[in-house]
This record gives structure tokens, C-alpha cells and sequence, in this order.
């Protein structure tokens, strides 16, 4: 009996079938040895041939092992998995954007759809200038840090800090870092938020650029102080950035640009719902308030009394972060979201997205614990603190697949033990959502009366729990 | 009145989740907000539905121009795509998933990867391959990075024939940690290297289309300073079905752009970075990786994300990069297009890659007025001297051929040079029609 | 918890150890540390000769899900490395103190040894951080 996790390569066979490439029509062309000296030339190349059926019932039965949001909720906190438009993709595909060539003079469709989105994204936040070159929201971060960095130094002023809670996703101190900045990291209060004093104090340092936030933050909980944060940032001469992972609850509702934010960057593989793509394509379009716009990366479409203009060799841009404009193929799709939702939809995102969370956490508090009981946005956060016998987090995690639906983000926020983050999306009906509440109620009383269960799950995937450890001592990338 | 915007709750629905809460109306949801922050209305038209969406988006589109054929590269390449490309990454399970933290759930994505991780290191004969970067500029830039990383100097070496746009988010990214870069031609690196630098980085082929001669050139940096880390990059690796492999040549990390492998141009984005490098280096790896492991309690094998104490969620400020969202599809889409064309039908593309470019290159050469710049031997694109390269990019466009691209877009005063470049799409009737354009100008242009 | 706190060494409130030999000092992590980190999957140690002062980071501990970082207790020259650790990096959760030793260093500023805080000080410490 074969095993189930043949590679694609044990299917190669002796002799090649496929044929793709046109064939050469030109006969008057040149022996390879006589063009490119045979130093040049590999002697073998080990690829595998594989025929075209062989490859096609891997892949498919490969897709079967692999859960989506087309297979049910996937509650991944902060990483709005909400349902993705089939007409995007559709769209994406249309010849007119799919063969354009990034230097192709005629490109005057493309360039327009970059100009209207950039629009509606300025709408939706609030800020005056956006660069789409960013391929990811980390990508974005940097960005919108390195903008910050141009910005004091073009002023003189010298800045090597950034102050980032301790909620913060990873990435923020790790593009922070990539920006050249140092993190001074606030203990966020009991209620979840930034405490104001303590931001005082940090913000006397003259070297502060200032403040890396999402608001709502990481415990889905709307910091009711922002604008005192904004005030004290700028008061003392920083900046303010927003992180705009958790932006969905806000859509229509709230915008950073109204909350103080300098610096936007937007991910629209979670907000703008284009695919996550098991973990990527994505896009991370930064926004910023008008004194920034002369440092964005170029090239960029800037409006002026002359028009729309391509800005491509000013000395204050950051200069590039990515080749070209920018993914566009991404864009394509966000674009075509927000044009059939309209601003009415956008706003019912921003309401049901928070109506679904809060329903799911009503429901779910009965029996887990919520470290922060109040109003949350999009997501909210469980800690392991009622569990019984000893069950952890993951055990929780895994029990969940053996039910056919996904884990919440675990043990992320930092501050809270054993987290679980829950973000249902405003795409998911009431019966989803019941039928989920289901679940994790049954695995409660799992926990409680046959904790083994949970122990060594999960049972109903392709594979058990795997052994971590052992592929981080002995880490075998390749076969 | 139906809405687009796929939110399944009706007016008692929601009516019912409110009382479950304890509100009383959607507003109360958001009492948390400062009242001076919340919006009236945002200023957007309203939502369409998805049949005038179409049709707005078609009209959009159909004001740039597609072409019949191509000769323009600079590192966005038209290759032909199997359509049994698109089929596979178009099914859903894969592309509505996330990053497969739940591994469990995810082993379909997971062994996809470590497929697509062990077909480059077959390509590229590496030790190991990361699960991908955004695009080549930056995986070229974080190479540099991990560079700077592992040797702890704080410099580096480009030569110059690398894309002039990856250069420039090269010099992005270490402005951003105060690393120092220098720019020279290839000739002068053995004056000007010293052990002050963490890294020589060269392209090959390179902008104007040249193969180096790596072998020589990595030889000469190792006797002399055998702690500078050598970096290759490519815009187009589908030369790898013909040339000599990066693992062949010593290369300490190989990074290149993975487009041409089954993604459509899509002007310019999303496209794949490939980085794959020596395994002493495995630790200073950015980006994901995907390992093969066993079951906790059982015998099957599965696969996992590892080595994640690298990266941004657990190391933070101490990560070697911040990048989390990566370019997973794109990598499933570059697995599909290698397996598809196999082992001779890589080695048929680059053949015919190569073998057309020469041909033209050479009826080109013939035409006066018409010089050839490359001295070394070249890929798919060259560099040629034009009597009236606007006339020739004018005829083209007439001919329907997207045209090469004008140098001085990037390099100032190379008026009247173009890169022309060739693959095995350009069909033979395509390179008489620009033959012909460029006999054309030429009379013309005196 | 019950964490293994042996008496004659001593300690950093970075959670090194400490055992002095003259001007020869061997250093490893806790076994409250080794706990914090979990399962550790490599050790990258410093390369036998390198110097650093007291308060540099010499190293790194991988676990699989977390990185510490190995803070010089004094300042010196790494003289020796555990090999054994290299291969098994499991030896310093089961055997911290021991077994699971990660580098000599020859101390060139005797006095930094006043720096070094006994068993019932770092005991202190880690009860303050398990609150």
C-alpha cells in the first residue's frame, strides 16, 4: 500500500508526453552549441517528466486535504477570511488586464483603474495620497515606516524610536526594525488599552517618531482614547501610523484619518477580500495625510492643477519598495469589491462584521473565558483559563478540526494566556455561526469529561498531530 | 432590492442576534467610538450588481492595448502558460485558504510547497529553497539583508547590469539599515573588492540580456576574500532549462524572478521570488519553509511549517524579516508550470528562447544602420543601437508587435538603444513583421 | 512550578548560570529558562575565539516556538563550545546545568564577577516573573 503522501515525483515516467510550447517554425535557426559555449550549458537537468493526467488527480486530490473558506468558517483572528467573489477572479483574468506589460506605453486602462482605487481607498480611510506598490501589509509596514523615516530626516530631525504595544502583530517590530527603528513597547492596561500616562512618559524621549497602532487592536477591543493618543503623539512631534489588518469593522464606520493617523496601510487579502491564496498573494496599499505625499515610492499617480501626473524622480521619495506598480493582478479584484459593494455595502461590512463577532462571543463566553467582557469589534479573544484537566489551547485547536471546521488564531495575542482569536467575518450566516458555537461547546464538555479526546487529536484528518520539534531539530526542506 | 455584498442576515435575523447580545441596534455596537469619529456616509457611488460590474470593468480595461506579440522584457516576460496552470490554482480549497498554521488541516497547500521547495533546488541545484518572497526585487533585497546577517559587515557590492528597478529597492531596503552599497562595472571588482563587504551581487543573465562568465568571476572572489557571500539573480529563469545551474557554480544564494514560471504579466504584479541558497545558510532563511516530519503518535508523514522561531510572529523586532503573507499561489502556479513542461520541455523553451533571439539578433545586424552591443553571448534579450528607434516603435505598434523597450528610460543619453527581447512566443511571422519595421525605419530614418 | 536551582553556581537575571573555575567561566542556561523556551531545536553558538563584553548577546537558543538569546554573564574570550549541544540540542531541557553546558569563557575583568547574583537572588527573580 503506497503512501498517502506520495510526492508529485514518484510519478515521473521514462518518456516525455506533454507538449505545450508552439513549435519551432523557423528552420533557419543556429545549432545551441554554436550559439552559447558549452561552458555555459548544464549537462543534466533533473526535472521530472510527469504526464498531464498523473498531474492533474495529485493536485485535485492534494486540494481535498486542504481547507478554505469555500469549506466552511474559518475564523482566523485578524486575518479576515470572509468570502472571496467568484466575478474577481473572473476579472482578474480579463486579456485586457492579465497580458498588460508593466512598461507597455498604451496602458491607460490600468493606470485608470490604479487612480480610481486609489481614490476610493483615500475615501475609505481618509488619507490624501496611496501607493499600491507594497505586495503585502508587512510589505506596507515598511513602507509607511520608511515614509516616516524620510519625513524627519528630510526635516533634520533625528528619530530612532517607535512606540508599539504590547497587543501589536509581529510584524510591526519586525518591519520597524527593517526600518532602521529601535521598539519601545507599552504594557497595554486592564481594559485592553494604550495607557495614556504611559504614553506621556515614552513620547518625553526627543527621539520618539512615534506610535505603530490597529484600533481596533489585536483583542478586538476599540481603544476609546484614540484620539488623546493621537493628540499626545503629535503634540510631542511624532507621527502616528495605523495598522490597518483590523480595518473591516471600520469600513463606513470610522476612519483612521478622523482618528489621527498619519500613515495607513490596508491588506486587501483581508479587507478588500481578495484571496488569501494559502498565504499569499496579497497587497498592502500604504495611505498618507498630504505632507507626506512627496515621500512616496514611485512610481506614483499624483494629481496636481495639471492633471493626473506620473511622479517618477522626485528626491524625496522613499524611492522603490517592489518592481513596477505594484500587484496588480491584486488590485484588479479589490477594485471590483468596493465598486458592487458601493459605500452602502462597505458600511454593512463594517456593521455585520461586528454584529457576527459579537453574537459568536455572547454565545461562547457562556462557557470559555473572556478576559476583556466588553463590546468587541470584529474579534474578540478566549483564554485558556477555564479549561479544564489540564487542556490546553491547542488541544482545543485541534479537537476543532476533528468536527470538519477551523481553529481560531492561537496563542496570539501575546497578553492573553493561551489565546484564541476569533474573527467570524460578515460573511458567515447565523446558522454558521451556531453550528460553530455547537462545536466548541461540545468540546468543552469533552474537555470536562473525556479530556483524552482532545489530548490526541486530531483523529479525522489526513494526519494526527505532527511532531513539531523534531522538524525544527532535524529540518528536511526537500526530498 | 439584491445586494452584492454577500452578507447573509435578514432584518428578523438580526434582530434576534441583537437581543442574543443584549443591544438594542446595530449603532449600539459601536458605542465604544467616539461620537465625533463616526462617519455619516462615505462618499462612493452605490454598490452594482455583478453584471454591470463586468461590463464596467471590460470598458476599463479595453483602454490599454494588448498585442499579438511581443518583444519587450526587462523583467516581465510573456512565456506560454499551460492552462493546466490556471485550472489547478483556480481551485479553491487551495486559493481560499490562509497560511497552514493548523497544519492538520492544511497537509494539501503544505505538501504543494515542499514540492515547489524540492523542484527549485532540482532546478537550480541549491541545498535549499524558501517557500517564496513577494517578487525578485525584493527577495534580491533580502538576500542582501541575510547577507549583511550572516557575514556581520555592513556593506555591499552590485555590479552594474542588474535590472536598473531591483537596484533601486535594493538601495531602499539598506537605507533602511543603514547598509552601505556600492555600484561598479564588472571589471573593476577585483580592485574594488575588499573585506569590508558582506556580499558581491551580480545578474546573470543580466539586464542587457549577457551571460557572465560566473565561474571565473566566483573563483576570483573566493581565493581572495572566502567570507563574501556571492548572490545571483535572474529576471527570467527559464534560462535555467540551458544554463549552468547556481548550485553548479559555488553561488551562496540564488534569487530570481519566478514569473515567467505560468503567471500571466498582469502589468507587473503579482510575480514570485524564488531564494534558494547553501544549507550552513538554512537558519538566516526570510520567508516561510515548509519540512517533512512524522506524527506525534503514529506513523504517517506529514508536513509542517518549521523553522518558524525565524520569523516575524515569534521573533518580532529580532526577526530576520518581517515578511508573513508570501506569494504562495504563485509558487503552487510555478510548481505546475515546471511539472508540466518537464525536463525537455524546459530544455525545448530555453532551446528555442535562445535560438530565436540569435536569429534575430543576427537578421537585425544585417539591416544598416543596426549594431549590436553585446559582446558576451546572450539569452532571450539584446541590446541593438537603432537609426530611429521612435520610427521603429511606431511601426511596431502599427504591426500590432508590443515594441522593445527604449534603454533611456532607465539609463540617460542611450538614446536610440532598445532591448529587444524574444521567447518562443514570438512566432516566426512575428519576427519578419519586425524585421520589417526595423528595415523600415531604417531607410526612413536618415 | 519546581525549577532546579542549584546552589554553588551562579546567576544572571537574564537566566544564565554560572560556574567559575579561576578565570575560566562555563555558562549555560537555567532550567527555569529551558522551561520558558520549550522543546529547544538548535543552539547557535559563538565561534571559539570571538570576544564580547559583559551584556552582549553571544548566541541564540531555538525553541520551536521561541528564541532567547545568550547574554555574556561576564566579559571574555569564548574559549570552548558544547559540540554535544550542537547535535542534541535537547540536552539542555533535560540536563541544563550539566549535560547541557554551552560555552567556556576566559574572563579578562575579574571584577565583573561581583555583577553575578547568588541562587537566593535569582530565585527572587524568577518568582517576580511567574506572577
Amino acid at each position: 500500500m503506497k503512501p498517502d503522501t506520495e510526492l508529485i515525483f514518484s510519478k515521473k515516467s521514462n518518456i516525455s508526453s506533454n507538449n505545450y510550447i508552439p513549435q519551432l517554425d523557423i528552420e533557419e535557426v543556429e545549432d545551441i552549441d554554436t550559439i552559447l559555449p558549452k561552458k555555459f550549458q548544464r549537462a543534466d537537468l533533473n526535472l521530472p517528466d510527469i504526464p498531464e493526467v498523473d498531474i492533474v488527480r495529485h493536485y485535485v486530490k492534494l486540494s481535498k486535504k486542504n481547507y478554505g473558506v469555500d469549506t466552511g468558517i474559518y475564523p482566523l483572528g485578524s486575518c479576515t477570511m470572509k468570502y472571496n467573489p467568484k466575478i474577481n477572479e473572473l476579472i482578474s483574468r480579463l486579456p485586457y488586464f492579465s497580458e498588460l506589460h508593466p512598461l507597455q506605453e498604451s496602458n491607460k486602462g490600468a493606470l485608470k483603474l490604479i487612480f480610481e482605487l486609489s481614490n476610493c481607498l483615500s475615501e475609505i480611510t481618509g488619507m490624501e495620497g496611496f501607493t499600491l506598490q507594497p505586495a503585502a501589509g508587512a510589505h506596507g509596514e515598511l513602507t509607511g515606516l520608511l515614509i516616516m523615516k524620510k519625513y524627519f530626516e528630510h526635516n533634520k530631525i533625528v528619530k530612532k524610536k517607535i512606540i508599539v504595544p504590547d497587543s501589536a502583530h509581529g510584524t510591526n517590530p519586525a518591519s520597524a526594525k527593517m526600518a532602521g527603528f529601535s521598539i519601545i513597547e507599552l504594557r497595554s492596561n486592564e481594559s485592553g488599552e494604550v495607557p495614556l500616562d504611559q504614553l506621556e512618559f515614552a513620547m518625553q524621549e526627543k527621539d520618539v517618531a512615534g506610535i505603530m497602532l490597529t484600533n481596533p487592536n489585536t483583542l478586538g477591543v476599540f481603544d476609546r482614547n484614540i484620539n488623546e493618543i493621537t493628540k499626545i503623539v503629535h503634540d510631542n512631534g511624532g507621527l502616528c501610523y495605523y495598522d490597518g489588518a483590523n480595518l473591516n469593522p471600520m469600513l463606513g464606520i470610522c476612519r483612521p484619518k478622523d482618528m489621527g493617523f498619519d500613515i495607513v496601510h490596508l491588506n486587501l487579502h483581508k479587507t478588500f477580500s481578495t484571496p488569501h491564496g494559502g498565504g499569499g498573494p496579497g497587497s498592502g496599499p500604504v495611505g498618507v495625510v498630504e505632507k507626506l505625499i512627496p515621500y512616496l515610492p514611485e512610481p506614483c499617480l499624483i494629481t496636481d492643477d495639471k492633471g493626473i501626473n506620473c511622479r517618477e524622480k522626485s528626491p524625496t521619495s522613499i524611492g522603490k519598495v517592489r518592481v513596477f506598480w505594484g500587484n496588480f493582478g491584486v488590485l484588479v479584484k479589490a477594485y471590483a469589491y468596493i465598486l458592487s459593494l458601493g459605500a452602502e455595502g462597505l458600511k454593512r461590512v463594517g456593521q455585520f462584521a461586528v454584529l457576527n463577532a459579537n453574537y459568536l462571543r455572547t454565545k461562547l463566553q457562556e462557557k470559555y473565558h473572556l478576559p476583556y467582557d466588553r463590546i468587541c469589534q470584529h474579534e474578540f479573544v478566549l483564554s485558556n483559563k477555564n479549561l479544564p484537566n489540564g487542556i490546553t489551547t491547542e488541544d482545543i485547536a485541534k479537537r476543532i478540526l476533528d468536527y470538519g471546521a477551523y481553529a481560531p488564531t492561537i496563542y496570539f495575542p501575546l497578553i492573553v494566556n493561551g489565546a484564541m482569536m476569533f474573527e467570524p467575518t460578515e460573511t458567515e450566516s447565523k446558522d454558521s455561526l451556531d453550528a460553530y458555537v455547537d462545536i466548541l461547546i461540545r468540546i468543552y464538555e469533552e474537555a470536562t469529561n473525556n479530556p483524552e479526546l482532545l489530548k490526541s487529536a486530531p483523529h479525522n484528518t489526513p494526519v494526527g498531530r505532527l511532531d513539531a520539534v523534531n522538524a525544527a531539530r532535524n529540518p528536511i526542506l526537500h526530498d | 432590492m439584491v445586494k452584492l455584498d454577500f452578507i447573509p442576515h435578514d432584518q428578523k435575523t438580526t434582530q434576534h442576534m441583537l437581543e442574543v447580545i443584549g443591544l438594542k441596534s446595530i449603532e449600539d455596537l459601536f458605542q465604544d467610538i467616539p461620537k465625533d469619529l463616526m462617519l455619516k456616509r462615505l462618499n462612493l457611488r452605490p454598490g452594482i450588481p455583478e453584471s454591470d460590474l463586468l461590463n464596467e470593468l471590460k470598458d476599463i480595461s479595453k483602454k490599454s492595448k494588448i498585442y499579438n506579440n511581443a518583444f519587450l522584457g526587462a523583467g516581465c516576460y510573456y512565456h506560454y502558460i499551460p492552462s493546466l496552470v490556471d485550472f489547478i490554482i483556480s481551485r479553491s480549497e487551495f486559493y481560499t485558504s490562509y497560511t497552514p498554521y493548523q497544519a492538520e488541516a492544511s497537509q494539501g497547500f503544505l505538501q504543494a510547497i515542499y514540492e515547489y521547495q524540492t523542484i527549485i533546488t532540482q532546478l537550480t541545484k541549491m541545498d535549499v529553497a524558501n517557500a517564496s518572497m513577494y517578487d525578485g526585487s525584493t527577495a534580491l533585497a533580502e538576500a542582501a539583508l541575510m547577507a549583511t546577517n550572516i557575514t556581520r559587515k555592513n556593506k555591499i557590492l552590485m555590479i552594474e547590469g542588474i535590472h536598473p528597478e531591483y537596484i533601486e529597492v535594493v538601495k531602499t531596503y539598506c537605507w533602511g539599515q543603514n547598509i552601505e552599497y556600492d555600484i561598479i562595472q564588472l571589471d573593476s571588482l577585483d580592485s574594488k573588492l575588499d573585506e569590508e563587504y558582506a556580499a558581491v551581487i551580480i545578474q546573470s543573465p543580466n539586464f542587457f540580456g549577457e551571460i557572465e562568465d560566473l565561474e571565473n568571476i566566483v573563483n576570483s572572489v573566493n581565493k581572495k576574500y572566502p567570507k563574501c557571500l556571492i548572490i545571483q539573480v535572474m529576471t527570467d529563469p527559464t534560462c535555467l532549462g540551458i544554463l549552468t545551474p547556481p548550485g553548479e557554480l559555488n553561488i551562496d544564494i540564488f534569487v530570481a524572478e519566478g514569473q515567467s514560471f505560468g503567471i500571466s504579466p498582469s502589468f507587473g504584479g503579482p510575480g514570485l521570488g524564488i531564494l534558494a541558497t547553501k544549507k550552513e545558510y538554512l537558519r538566516k532563511i526570510p520567508g516561510r519553509l515548509v519540512g517533512k516530519t512524522k506524527e506525534l503518535n503514529g506513523e504517517k508523514e506529514g508536513f509542517i511549517l518549521t523553522l518558524q522561531a525565524r520569523e516575524q510572529h515569534i521573533r518580532r523586532e529580532k526577526a530576520s524579516s518581517n515578511i508573513c503573507t508570501n506569494q504562495a499561489l504563485c509558487s503552487l502556479a510555478a510548481l505546475v508550470f515546471l511539472l508540466c513542461m518537464g525536463r525537455a520541455g524546459l530544455k525545448n523553451l530555453a532551446s528555442q528562447n535562445l535560438q530565436k533571439a540569435n536569429y534575430t539578433k543576427k537578421r537585425l545586424s544585417k539591416i544598416p544602420g543596426y549594431k549590436i552591443l553585446n559582446s558576451k553571448p546572450t539569452y532571450n534579450e539584446f541590446l541593438v543601437v537603432c537609426p530611429n528607434l521612435d520610427l521603429l516603435i511606431k511601426y511596431c505598434e502599427e504591426s500590432n508587435l508590443l515594441p522593445p523597450l527604449k534603454i533611456s528610460k532607465y539609463i540617460a543619453h542611450m538614446d536610440n538603444i532598445a532591448l529587444v527581447c524574444i521567447t518562443e512566443m514570438n512566432s516566426r511571422k512575428s519576427i519578419d513583421l519586425f524585421l520589417q519595421a526595423a528595415k523600415m525605419s531604417s531607410s526612413e530614418g536618415k | 512550578m519546581d525549577y532546579k536551582f542549584p546552589k554553588e553556581l551562579k546567576y544572571t537575571v537574564t537566566h544564565e548560570w554560572v560556574l567559575l573555575e579561576d578565570d575560566i567561566a562555563i555558562v549555560g542556561i537555567t532550567d527555569f529558562a529551558q522551561h520558558q523556551l520549550g522543546d529547544i531545536v538548535y543552539v547557535e553558538m559563538p565561534d571559539i575565539g570571538m570576544v564580547f563584553e559583559r551584556e552582549s548577546n553571544a548566541g541564540e537558543i531555538e525553541s520551536v516556538k521561541a528564541v532567547g538569546e545568550i547574554i555574556m554573564p561576564l566579559s571574555g574570550e569564548i574559549i570552548e563550545t558544547n559540540s554535544k549541544v550542537i547535535d542534541n540540542p535537547e540536552l539542555v531541557n533535560s540536563s541544563p546545568f550539566e549535560e547541557g553546558w554551552i560555552m567556556k569563557i576566559k574572563i579578562s575583568h575579574k571584577d565583573e564577577v561581583e555583577n553575578l547574583i547568588t541562587v537566593e537572588e535569582y530565585i527572587k527573580v524568577v518568582e517576580s516573573e511567574e506572577l
